[in-house]
């Protein structure tokens, strides 16, 4: 319906099309076609001023003489809503811009933000280092806590590839309570001929009870040189800490596996005292 | 050693370094007569460490008069309740 009016209106409004194209300087020829005919022949404002006068027809009554007024109103229009759309669309600029700053800037903060939320919750195994063995210890025995449970404490021993050292734990079990500090020995023989720097890691299974098993004092993470044919045990001075008992998660648990790795750091040559290290992952020691 | 973020737990957790440090090596085996004495005795015991206690605390004390370890107060280390066989040159709690 709005077409057959538009119609109506062609000659009076494609004149003033042209009036309007020439104010914008514009170089092509405005043929007289109907309206309907969409295609590069249109630029766009033209096409809004089509739209702008087209849409003021529905609330119109009488045609030709509202209808010039408002094509005129239209072009006015058209560049009111022209000047309003740039700046709707400036602000939108600058409103995606900051949020891509903002996201960005987010990415940088997340690391230490992460790092914080861990510790604070202690998810994903970060350990909070709050108080040392010693103060735990002290904690307990003046609370009295009471451990019945009793944990079966394995020990396991490996050692890198082509170190030639026999690494062996000097038990195979030690059967202990939560709250009660323990000792247990390695022994480990360097079999070659000649002396081998060695350092070692640890871990304890199942890891989510590695919480709990505090080291008091081991041999790891510090090299230790063996003299060719020399035997030697290595202690270790552990406690499992008795909250161990009270934790839920802990419930199925009365087996742990601790279990140390050598690997080797340099050999030195008998003849000359050249060091050849080996590509081997030190351990940090804090 | 494991290593990994947080997604699924614990796979983050790394080693932890020991509370008191390192073990310095016995390369003289000067307290090789109490190791023996307390690895008999977890034999004996069929491992298990209570009735061991006061050997390894001897062990550990041994390891202090040697250099071996640094010197501290036994009831710190977790060995208050354990009484001696013998009390000579003991260092109990207080």
């Amino acid at each position: 319906m709005s077409w057959s009016k538009a119609c109506r209106g062609t000659r009076i409004s494609s004149y003033l099309e042209n009036l309007h194209r020439t104010s914008l300087h514009s170089t092509r020829t405005v043929p007289l076609v109907p309206w309907s005919r969409y295609g590069n022949q249109y630029n766009l404002r033209s096409k809004r001023a089509l739209w702008g006068s087209s849409s003021s027809f529905f609330p119109l009554n009488s045609h030709s003489a509202a209808a010039k007024s408002m094509l005129l109103g239209g072009a006015h229009r058209q560049y009111s809503t022209q000047s309003i759309t740039e700046t709707k669309s400036k602000k939108m600029l600058y409103y995606l811009t900051g949020v891509v700053f903002g996201m960005v800037g987010l990415t940088y903060a997340a690391v230490p933000l992460y790092r914080t939320f861990c510790q604070a919750t202690g998810y994903g195994g970060t350990v909070q280092r709050k108080e040392t063995v010693e103060e735990k210890i002290a904690r307990h025995s003046e609370s009295g806590t009471v451990t019945e449970r009793e944990i079966v404490v394995q020990f396991n021993a490996d050692v890198a590839d082509g170190m030639q050292w026999k690494f062996t734990p000097t038990q195979r079990e030690v059967r202990v309570k939560p709250g009660e500090s323990a000792l247990a020995f390695y022994t480990a023989e360097n079999k070659s001929s000649a002396p081998i720097t060695g350092v070692s890691t640890y871990n304890v299974t199942p890891m989510k009870a590695g919480v709990y098993f505090n080291k008091i004092q081991c041999f790891c993470f510090e090299e230790q040189r063996l003299l060719p044919g020399e035997q030697i045990d290595m202690p270790v001075f552990f406690y499992i800490d008795p909250e161990f008992e009270t934790d839920p998660r802990m419930d199925g648990i009365n087996n742990l596996i601790l279990s140390y790795t050598f690997f080797k750091v340099s050999e030195e040559k008998t003849t000359d005292s050249v060091d050849n290290n080996s590509s081997v992952p030190v351990q940090e020691t804090n | 050693m494991s290593t990994g973020g947080a997604f699924g737990g614990n796979r983050g957790l790394r080693p932890i370094p020991p509370e008191k440090g390192i073990f310095p090596l016995d390369h003289l085996h000067e307290c090789d007569t109490e190791k023996k004495e307390y690895l008999g005795c977890l034999k004996s015991s069929a491992n298990k460490s209570e009735q061991c206690r006061h050997l390894s605390k001897k062990y550990l004390q041994c390891r202090m008069a040697k250099n071996l370890m640094a010197k501290q107060d036994m009831s710190e280390l977790g060995f208050s309740g354990v009484k001696e066989l013998d009390s000579t040159g003991d260092t109990n709690n207080e």
